[in-house]
């Protein structure tokens, strides 16, 4: 049971006089309600964990920029999440949390199968490819499935030991991906909405080497980071983090950040967004010494997947510029997020927002949603591939240009 | 009481004729859970007017030993997410009744309501316990079942989807949890939001 440092307004939330006069942390995605919104009914969204046929799922009502095309790629994924692609594009795999499986979505060029790779884990939402093998990680497990592209069944081997993974489980399912440094980066979320985490290792993005041995800390001060890529040229790794809850419905700020070198601090829980001292938990010079985002993404966006595009499929002014996924608020009377936004950075490192993809969220100022997308993959072709948590699919995202220039091809 | 019966049967009849093959799957929840999805065994819950969400959860939680259940595992094993759905597009629908017979013990009501409003059970399962979505309808639901499952996710026994209810029962003691029981099981059993 977590034993989280007691925050000031956690009090606002205790029930009075528990028969065992125990202290009751609240449900951890409770912490840090003010009184204010003690009554609030919002409450994360359900997920669904049984298939949606491919025809109830509305891709028509997608939106993109001119030129750009959506298509069902792969459904029948219930809580499909962040994608590893193989480098022939032939394979995907995809992590689930609740449901507990690994799904790989096999393309034979025409369509596309799904299996269960493994089931039964926790949360196992970190997958990733390395030469070959599939490293898959639970909240409490990590396996990987070597050659596990060529096909057929692979018996794992249980990797658990090597990553010294700490026993909250809150915000600890993972993203992980290979660095252009081949290192193995997992991050390890704050096992709370707002708190001082328990114990240091906590609130941070780790390397490791690909056998699990050279564990550094690389990020420290972070939320809930569940997705991270590397700017194509200058190699620097990016990384989205959760802003905190039951903060109103203008912030904190999801955030996106950069890790110019290791071992910055980013802030959480004492200091926000660009310099916005934590309003429960308070610490003198909050937001000294404090690596600032390079952009910030929007109040409860959830802002999950990032990817830079490097592909030849797109126009030109998309390459090397970032596509990022936020899921969608639930922390917030009026929705926000349900999209994918494309992120460019410039030669001076300022980055910017655009809309991508849209249409998910239908309901305008209420919650009516039918999608949530959750992550982004490139395919050897150029095409962008959009996983959707809600209704366990795979959109995959084209380009064709004005037709008189395809003729020429 | 004939008539309650000669309803109820008709609805199934009803069912079965609109759901070719689900009748044996929907005959054999109702051996355990009442034909009516309100169950005539005080330890087995009754699904009645759950969220279909709920339902829908709850068992592939089940097929997939993420809950675990001697007696459900068999019975999912095996089923299509299509047959679930349709299940529980079924028992969502079927009204729900209180079964709990027996004058309520006035302590425990008083208890069982001041708990629920302390714990703050309303937020998510609603202020009438109406259940929605994934969360399901507790109002009217059977006592042992309900004292069962309390004390399993106090002990960290049963999980959800998530960790919320054994940090939302972190700490009480099981007096409050036989009080809740008997209070929520006699709340009258409304129809869930949909």
């Amino acid at each position: 049971m977590m034993k989280l440092i007691a925050v000031a307004v956690a009090a606002a939330f205790a029930a009075p006089a528990l028969s065992q006069d125990k202290p009751k942390p609240p449900p951890a995605w409770h912490q840090g309600k003010p009184p204010a919104q003690a009554e609030s009914k919002l409450a994360p969204h359900a997920g669904k964990m049984t298939e949606t046929p491919a025809s109830e799922i509305p891709v028509s009502k997608l939106k993109l920029p001119a030129g750009f095309k959506a298509e069902l790629w792969a459904s029948g994924l219930p809580g499909g999440r962040a994608m590893a692609v193989s480098e022939d594009g032939k394979k995907v795999y995809l992590g689930t949390r609740v449901i507990g499986r690994v799904y790989e979505v096999s393309d034979d060029g025409s369509k596309r199968s799904v299996r269960v790779v493994v089931d039964k884990l926790t949360q196992p939402a970190g997958v990733a490819l390395k030469d070959g093998n599939l490293y898959v990680f639970a909240i409490d497990k990590v396996l990987r499935f070597d050659g596990i592209t060529k096909g057929g069944d692979v018996k794992p081997v249980d990797m658990t030991a090597k990553f010294d993974l700490p026993p909250e489980q809150h915000h600890n399912w993972k993203y992980v991906a290979f660095g252009p440094d081949n290192k193995l980066y997992v991050p390890f979320g704050s096992p709370c909405n707002i708190c001082e985490p328990p114990t240091k290792e906590y609130g941070q993005i780790r390397r490791y080497n690909a056998d699990g041995s050279g564990k550094e800390v690389i990020a420290t001060g972070v939320r809930n980071s569940v997705g991270f890529d590397w700017h194509p040229k200058t190699k620097e790794l990016y990384f989205t983090d959760h802003g905190r809850d039951w903060a109103g419905d203008k912030g904190f700020e999801d955030e996106l950040n950069k890790v110019s070198k290791p071992g910055g601090f980013y802030g959480f829980p004492y200091c926000h967004n660009n310099n916005t001292p934590d309003p429960d938990v308070k610490k003198a010079k909050a937001c000294e010494g404090v690596t600032k985002p390079v952009l910030l993404m929007g109040p409860h966006a959830a802002v999950m997947g990032i990817k830079f595009y490097t592909g030849k499929m797109f126009p030109a002014e998309y390459q090397n510029s970032a596509f990022v996924v936020r899921k969608g608020s639930w922390n917030r009377e009026k929705p926000f997020g349900f999209d994918v936004v494309n992120v460019r950075v410039g030669e001076d490192g300022k980055a910017s927002s655009r809309p991508f993809m849209s249409g998910f969220q239908e309901g305008g100022d209420s919650y009516k949603f039918w999608g949530r997308p959750a992550y982004v993959a490139q395919m050897p072709d150029g095409a962008l591939l959009v996983s959707d948590e809600q209704v366990g699919a795979i959109y995959r995202i084209s380009y064709q240009r004005p037709k008189a220039a395809a003729k020429k091809q | 009481m004939l008539f309650a019966w000669k309803g109820r049967w008709a609805l199934l009849t009803a069912f079965f004729i609109s759901v070719a093959g689900g009748q044996e799957r929907v005959q054999l929840c109702a051996t355990c859970h009442g034909p009516d999805g309100n169950s005539p065994d005080p330890k087995v819950p009754s699904i009645a007017g759950q969220p279909k969400l709920f339902i829908e959860t709850q068992l592939v939680l089940f097929r997939e030993e993420l809950r675990k259940s001697e007696l459900m595992l068999p019975v999912v094993k095996g089923m299509k997410d299509a047959e679930i759905v349709q299940l529980a597009g079924h028992f969502s629908k079927l009204p729900a009744k209180g079964m709990e017979s027996g004058k309520p013990d006035p302590a425990l009501m008083k208890t069982g309501a001041e708990r629920a409003k302390a714990l703050r059970c309303g937020i998510c399962h609603l202020s009438d316990f109406r259940g929605q979505n994934q969360i399901p309808r507790l109002a009217g639901q059977r006592e042992a079942y309900l004292a069962a499952e309390l004390r399993a996710y106090r002990d960290g026994k049963r999980t959800g989807g998530d960790t919320i209810m054994a940090a939302a029962l972190y700490g009480v003691s099981d007096a409050d949890l036989r009080a809740l029981a008997h209070f929520l099981a006699r709340s009258p059993a409304p129809a869930p939001a949909r």
